[in-house]
């Protein structure tokens, strides 16, 4: 049996390789949101979506679809390296179903260091869309959209490399819903 | 300190008591258990939650079911089924009434728990006005993958187990909510001759 002393000695150093491990999770995870507090909002909408389409079956579409089937291909294209794709939508009847604390549950887990709001954005639905990415290093490490209307409340949340030209593509497919959203144009030069 | 023994006739009726509880334990515990027949812990689950009872179908009886094929849900061209070969469980509810009176997100919330431990929610739609639902859980059954679909609408419910190749999953992912309609028209289809 080791000496009591040999043993705390190695405790700074375990837990520094347990704080170091935490940090990687946290990072590779870090950009999927937590949505589960919008979960009681489904007893009064008029129509529920919630999708979950984690890594393990973005990678199987990655996988398995053909890169020689154009249709399968472009879809292989779409899909690689994504490590999730999230989605909510509630619609309600009327107005005044969901409160602004809704809104902000998603909102304040998107005010942290690493998302950074997408600004002059803009999207062909009524209501508010906002584009959040998040950055780790020079690479994007995930997006989330929080669109509101006055009777819609929709987030989505993919994790992995994604911009907004590959978004564009994801809509209508893996339950993206239709956003309308408009990439800001390029300023040109007179 | 000495302590006496509980006279004979105590402790009899302190295990009865014990019995009693355990069996109540079990009785109104939620009915799905997480073992090895999660399809007919379902089908439980929603006899006694809507207080309905499960059609039983032959399965040659189903061949008078529907006609139309699915197939065509799934790029590619020539038709075929999308579930693997005899791998299908299918429970019908016909003519009944699914009404909880605003319950229903409570039958979600149970329905997630008791499955929690060995499927992964995939898709889930809800409508709170006609207490409309499809449920859609995966989990891997070896090369394949186990799709479980509930589908409960106001006057009919069904539930669907198949197994899916990774491809015909991977195509059906692309359009999640029109997933748990192919898979189920599927199951109730026989191939066209």
């Amino acid at each position: 049996m080791k000496p009591l002393s040999m043993r705390k000695s190695r405790l700074p150093l375990v837990a520094l390789l347990l704080i170091f491990a935490a940090t990687l999770t946290a990072k590779a995870q870090g950009a999927k949101i937590q949505l589960s507090n919008l979960d009681h909002l489904a007893a009064r909408a008029s129509q529920t979506v919630d999708v979950n389409i984690d890594e393990r079956l973005v990678q199987i579409a990655a996988k398995v679809l053909s890169s020689e089937d154009s249709d399968e291909a472009k879809i292989k294209k779409i899909v690689n390296g994504l490590k999730g794709i999230y989605v909510k939508s509630f619609e309600f009847e009327n107005t005044g179903e969901f409160t602004q604390a809704d809104v902000e549950s998603v909102r304040t887990q998107l005010r942290g260091p690493a998302w950074s709001k997408l600004v002059n954005v803009t999207s062909k639905k009524d209501g508010s869309v906002e584009v959040y990415l998040m950055m780790v290093g020079d690479q994007i490490s995930g997006l989330a959209v929080l669109s509101v209307e006055d009777k819609e409340l929709t987030v989505v949340n993919i994790v992995g490399p994604v911009d907004l030209e590959k978004l564009s593509r994801l809509e209508g497919q893996f339950g993206v819903p239709e956003l309308g959203i408009e990439a800001p144009k390029p300023k040109t030069k007179n | 300190m000495r302590l006496d023994a509980p006279p004979a006739t105590s402790r009899k009726k302190t295990n009865i008591a014990a019995v009693v509880a355990i069996a109540l334990m079990f009785a109104l515990a939620p009915s799905v258990q997480a073992d090895g027949d999660d399809f007919g812990s379902v089908v439980k689950m929603i006899e006694h939650f809507y207080h309905v009872k499960h059609d039983g179908i032959p399965f040659l009886a189903r061949a008078g079911m529907k006609a139309a094929t699915t197939a065509a849900r799934l790029k590619g061209g020539t038709a075929k089924r999308i579930a693997e070969a005899g791998s299908i469980k299918l429970a019908i509810f016909q003519d009944q009434e699914f009404n909880s009176a605003g319950r229903f997100t409570k039958f979600r919330t149970s329905l997630n728990s008791a499955l929690a431990q060995s499927w992964m929610p995939f898709v889930q739609t809800l409508s709170a006005k006609d207490e409309e639902q499809t449920y859609i859980f995966l989990r891997n059954a070896g090369d394949n993958f186990h799709v479980l679909v509930i589908t409960i609408e106001q006057r009919e419910a069904t539930v669907v187990q198949v197994t899916l190749s990774p491809k015909n999953l991977a195509l059906l992912m692309q359009d999640p909510n029109g997933m748990g309609r192919a898979i189920t028209e599927d199951a109730t289809t026989t191939d066209p001759e």
